[in-house]
């Protein structure tokens, strides 16, 4: 037993020898290789063997042993492989090594052959091992099945044309396809390239498992760069076999360390494939979904970090300085995927819509007929197991399909009313015919209905819900409800007013006459909106109602509006002055354009009805002005002057009402100033203020006393005779020939006793 | 010998340089030169009697501090696993006086013996201090200078590494590995990239680890033991393997007895992650 085992350590080492003698010097090498065959043969020990295959493989595989005498070898040395793969060999080392060295020798044969049409042997020999090799691969262990895909690459690399670099030089060309001559003897084109064919679905079939073999896809995809780079006609095939290939898809849980570790190197070395590719060639035609595809396995990795994030948690303090975000990447894996099939075809329905299973007997059945605490028992307990991940898919999909169908649905019915609306057009007929117009009507009525009548189903099931018409308002209701409008939008000036806005006050100055009413959302707008409610909106309407004689006293809308809007007005008259004379502005120019419209109806209509106008400014502005008269103080000229300045017509009530004022003596002032301040600056009314400016004097010296509240008795008496050389100044300047002055001034002291007027505040 | 004329001209004011290194390395050299006969004959030996090894093969960016670790625990280990290494950066760049002054040298034709007494000659207290010495004088022991990995070419043979003494020169002289374990993810896609480039004319297969491992000395030693104990377990199951299907025969294993070294492979390596979840793993199956 012993002896043996020392003679075979003896020959190993004799070998091993020899071998570094070739390492040495490569030139050795025929001598060696033909040397060692005897030994190292079929039927030799099994250390003998293994030490043989591993030598041919380094063998053909070294850079240093000439091409020329790598051929010159080959015929023997293929004999010799045979030999052992038809022993039939066993042991993996001995076989993958064997693998290996045909692979190198593969490209040498073929190029012997072309070159020497003759030697039909070594061609069969080498078919021979060929066609062992691939009949044995599925059968083989691992590592040999992964020298085996490799021996396919170097196959189908050499069995499909490749670049012709000078057709003047074919040494310098490399082995492929290309450089076999049409009517070799031995070798067939169409049949190589065929069998090539075959060979690469084989190898990127790899791809397409069920479950992927981790070590079998990474030989593969390690090995196709090169078939990528030199063999264009395949290069597209191969890229798109491997943008197809997705590692994480037939993953399923447990996500054990190994299977992380095996989806993660799938996804890493597609990915180096990938960007080796892109490399070599950032034009490519594929790039862009090469670049989606690499995008795609980070997402995934992202995926996966979560995943492993949650399970593990990641170290808080980053102790050891390394990359948190390398770290993370360990474990990459997505979460499990739910399997939705797409909806049931057919017209849609709720049932079918959540629908997510495929089982038709499940979809089918009917759970009203289990009772209802039977369920109860079930589906408690099955909630409290549903996974989150799931479920969350589950309802995206259900989303997903409800949105399609309402676009679907939405579009449908688009499309219908456009054809509708086309037919319309194609019926219009230019003739005018009385009496087709209601058949039309009704005709396109039915229409509508008989379509809606098609939809009825449809809504019934899903689409969108379409609100009944609602019962008509009765006059009342739509009182109330319009009243409660007009309140929200008094809330809505409450609102404004408690913001202040100096800004916006600005810039409405700026704005000046270019301004929108209503367009800046202030206090401002929403009162012009108001007051054009109040004032436009129902212009017309009431005359109406009064020509029907609706003996009930009715509140219109615009009164209820006018009537808050007083209100409101005087409840801080001296703030709010803005809004009334807003407010009386739209009244006038209502009760102007109300007058022109009856104005021109008149005209036409030219019948005994005459058109009447209630003129609604002349009504408020006196009420306004008594409301706020009454609370005026002998500070607040500039109130009142501003009033009166602004709004749009004085009247005789309204310098009836300023001129009341006089009765209080405190306001006198008051009232001579405003007056006088008209007749300054409002010509028009020059004429009507000098009259009452007139009466006030004369008042002043008649009646007042006989009006006066009776508590201020005893000292308005004096001041009434202080106020009188007030207005009797103003009359001086401005009216020098007024009578009443004349006699006036015959009774009374010297006017010159008045105080200055400017000399108020 | 050697050191007499760096002395020379690193005057007076530098502490002595330590002595120590100098005899081993020479002895080493010497020894090595001389017995390579000897070694290859008791090699051959080992070879027969089970005492299978995998070739390995360490990459980091400047091939200095962490392949070098690695290196040199994977050749200094009991089993003294056959090893080369490389870097696969453009050029070797080690710390300089500040962080925009590094030095840098071109990988293959400058050895850790030039940038170590280049580097004390220029300023022997702040390369003492930050360890670069340290780690240059390690390294020279190793082997004689940093190599590229994009410059590799599989299958040369590397006899001449043998007789210079390299440390985990036996065994490799093939030119061929079974492992490559890079320790930075920039540095694995390069080597991945690079294989691929090289057109895999070996058809030899290849198992490509990333150990990710932060640039620095202390880092660099556990993760280059970390390194050690991957390389343990890997070698152990192929071992194994050649057992099984050696001399016992094929049958007698069952399940996952029968499993191939290269199927444990992503076992192998989820249990070591497990065991080191701060050193990030990554492989893939590439060919040489």
């Amino acid at each position: 037993m012993a002896q043996p085992m020392d003679n075979v350590v003896d020959q190993v080492a004799q070998l091993n020898a020899a071998r570094s003698l070739v390492l040495g010097d490569a030139a050795f090498y025929p001598q060696i290789v033909n040397g060692i065959l005897p030994i190292v043969g079929a039927s030799t020990r099994l250390e003998l063997r293994r030490w043989g295959a591993n030598f041919l493989a380094e063998t053909f595989a070294s850079p240093m042993l000439a091409v020329a005498q790598k051929e010159q070898l080959a015929p023997n040395v293929l004999q010799t492989i045979r030999e052992i793969l038809e022993l039939p060999e066993t042991d993996t080392t001995v076989l993958q090594s064997l693998v290996q060295t045909s692979a190198s020798l593969y490209p040498l044969v073929f190029r012997h052959v072309v070159n020497n049409p003759q030697d039909g042997k070594s061609w069969e020999t080498m078919s021979a091992i060929k066609q062992d090799i691939l009949r044995r691969m599925d059968s083989f262990p691992c590592p040999v099945k992964l020298c085996c895909s490799k021996f396919i690459q170097r196959v189908v690399q050499v069995q499909t044309p490749g670049l012709i670099s000078d057709p003047r030089r074919p040494d310098q060309n490399e082995t492929s396809l290309a450089v076999v001559p049409r009517n070799h003897a031995l070798l067939s084109i169409p049949n190589l390239e065929a069998e090539s064919s075959g060979l690469l679905d084989r190898l990127l079939g790899v791809f397409q498992e069920e479950t992927s073999d981790a070590l079998l896809v990474n030989a593969t995809l390690n090995c196709l760069a090169p078939l990528i780079r030199t063999r264009q006609s395949v290069a597209n095939k191969i890229i798109n076999a491997v943008l197809e290939f997705y590692p994480a898809k037939h993953v399923r849980p447990p996500f054990t360390p190994t299977i992380r570790v095996s989806v993660k190197s799938m996804e890493r070395t597609a990915r180096a494939l990938l960007i080796n590719i892109l490399k070599k060639n950032p034009n490519h035609p594929l790039a862009g979904r090469m670049q989606m595809y690499i995008e795609r396995l980070m997402q995934s990795r992202l995926e996966a970090t979560d995943d492993a994030s949650r399970k593990r948690g990641l170290p808080n303090e980053p102790t050891d300085g390394l990359d948190n975000a390398k770290r993370a990447r360990l474990n990459a894996l997505p979460p499990p995927m739910l399997k939705i099939p797409p909806m049931a075809p057919g017209p849609a329905s709720f049932d079918r819509l959540f629908t997510l299973t495929e089982d038709t007997g499940l979809s089918s059945f009917d759970v009203k007929q289990l009772p209802i605490d039977l369920v109860l028992k079930i589906v408690v307990p099955l909630l409290s197991q549903v996974n989150d991940s799931t479920l969350s898919q589950a309802v995206d999909a259900v989303r997903t399909r409800y949105q399609t169908i309402t676009k679907e649905q939405n579009l449908q019915r688009q499309q219908q009313q456009k054809t509708a609306s086309q037919d319309e057009d194609d019926d219009y007929e230019p003739e005018y015919q009385p009496m087709d117009v209601a058949s039309v009507v009704s005709e396109e009525a039915s229409a509508v209905a008989a379509e809606v009548a098609d939809l009825q189903p449809e809504l019934v099931s899903l689409g969108p819900f379409v609100l009944p018409q609602p019962p008509p308002l009765s006059e009342e209701e739509a009182g109330e409800i319009g009243r409660s409008a007009v309140a929200r939008v008094f809330g809505m000036l409450n609102a404004a007013e408690t913001s202040p806005a100096p800004a916006k006050s600005q810039s409405q100055q700026k704005l000046g006459f270019a301004r929108l009413a209503g367009s800046t959302f202030d206090r401002d707008a929403w009162s012009v909106l108001l007051a054009r409610l109040a004032t436009r909106a129902p212009a017309g309407l009431e005359n109406d109602q009064q020509t029907k004689g609706d003996v009930r006293k009715q509140t219109t809308i615009a009164e209820s509006i006018r009537e808050t809007l007083y209100r409101f007005i005087l409840e801080d008259f001296r703030g709010r002055l803005n809004i009334a004379i807003i407010w009386l502005n739209e009244e006038w120019y209502n009760d102007r354009i109300r007058m022109k419209s009856a104005a021109n109806q008149r005209d036409d209509s030219e019948e005994d009805s005459e058109p009447t106008v209630a003129l609604n400014y002349d009504t408020w502005a006196t009420r306004l002005l008594d409301g706020f008269l009454a609370y005026l103080d002998s500070r607040d000229i500039k109130v009142l002057v501003r009033f009166l300045s602004e709004v749009p017509e004085i009247t005789i009530p309204i310098t009836q009402r300023v001129a009341s004022l006089a009765k209080d003596p405190e306001r006198v002032n008051l009232c001579v100033q405003s007056l006088m301040y008209l007749i300054m600056f409002r010509p028009p009314a020059r004429e009507m203020c000098l009259n009452t400016v007139e009466d006030v004097y004369q008042t002043c010296k008649f009646t007042l006393p006989v009006n006066i509240h009776l508590c201020h008795v005893s000292n308005m008496r004096r001041k009434d005779e202080e106020s009188r050389p007030a207005a009797g100044k103003v009359l001086t300047k401005w009216r020098p020939q007024s009578t009443v002055l004349e006699t006036a001034a015959n009774a009374a002291p010297e006017p010159s006793e008045a105080k200055p007027v400017t000399s108020e505040p | 010998m050697a050191y007499d004329p760096r002395r020379t001209n690193s005057g007076t004011s530098t502490p002595q340089p330590p002595p120590p290194p100098p005899p081993p390395e020479t002895s080493t050299q010497a020894d090595m030169a001389s017995t390579t006969q000897a070694l290859e004959t008791a090699n051959a030996a080992n070879a027969a009697t089970d005492s299978y090894k995998l070739k390995f093969c360490t990459v980091c960016a400047s091939n200095n501090n962490r392949s070098m670790e690695a290196h040199l625990q994977l050749s200094g280990a009991p089993t003294a696993f056959p090893v080369i290494s490389f870097g696969t950066g453009s050029l070797v760049r080690l710390p300089g006086p500040s962080i925009t002054q590094p030095n840098v040298y071109s990988f293959n034709t400058t050895s850790y013996n030039q940038m170590y007494e280049e580097l004390s000659g220029k300023d022997e207290r702040l390369y003492r201090s930050n360890g670069i010495l340290n780690m240059l004088d390690r390294n020279r022991q190793l082997k004689w200078g940093p190599e590229r990995f994009q410059d590799w070419v599989p299958g040369v043979p590397r006899v001449d590494h043998l007789s210079k003494g390299d440390k985990g020169a036996v065994g490799t002289e093939g030119g061929v590995v079974d492992i490559i374990i890079t320790c930075e993810e920039r540095c694995w896609d390069a080597v991945v990239d690079d294989l691929m480039n090289k057109g895999t004319a070996l058809n030899y297969p290849v198992h490509v680890f990333n150990v990710d491992i932060k640039d620095n000395h202390e880092e660099a030693l556990t993760g280059g033991k970390a390194i050690l104990d991957l390389a343990n377990r890997l070698n152990e199951a192929a071992v194994a393997e050649h057992r099984i299907h050696g001399s016992e025969g094929w049958e007698n294993g069952t399940g996952p007895a029968r499993q191939s070294f290269d199927e444990k492979v992503p076992e192998i390596l989820a249990d070591w992650q497990e065991k080191y979840p701060n050193l990030p793993a990554l492989w893939t199956l590439a060919w040489l």
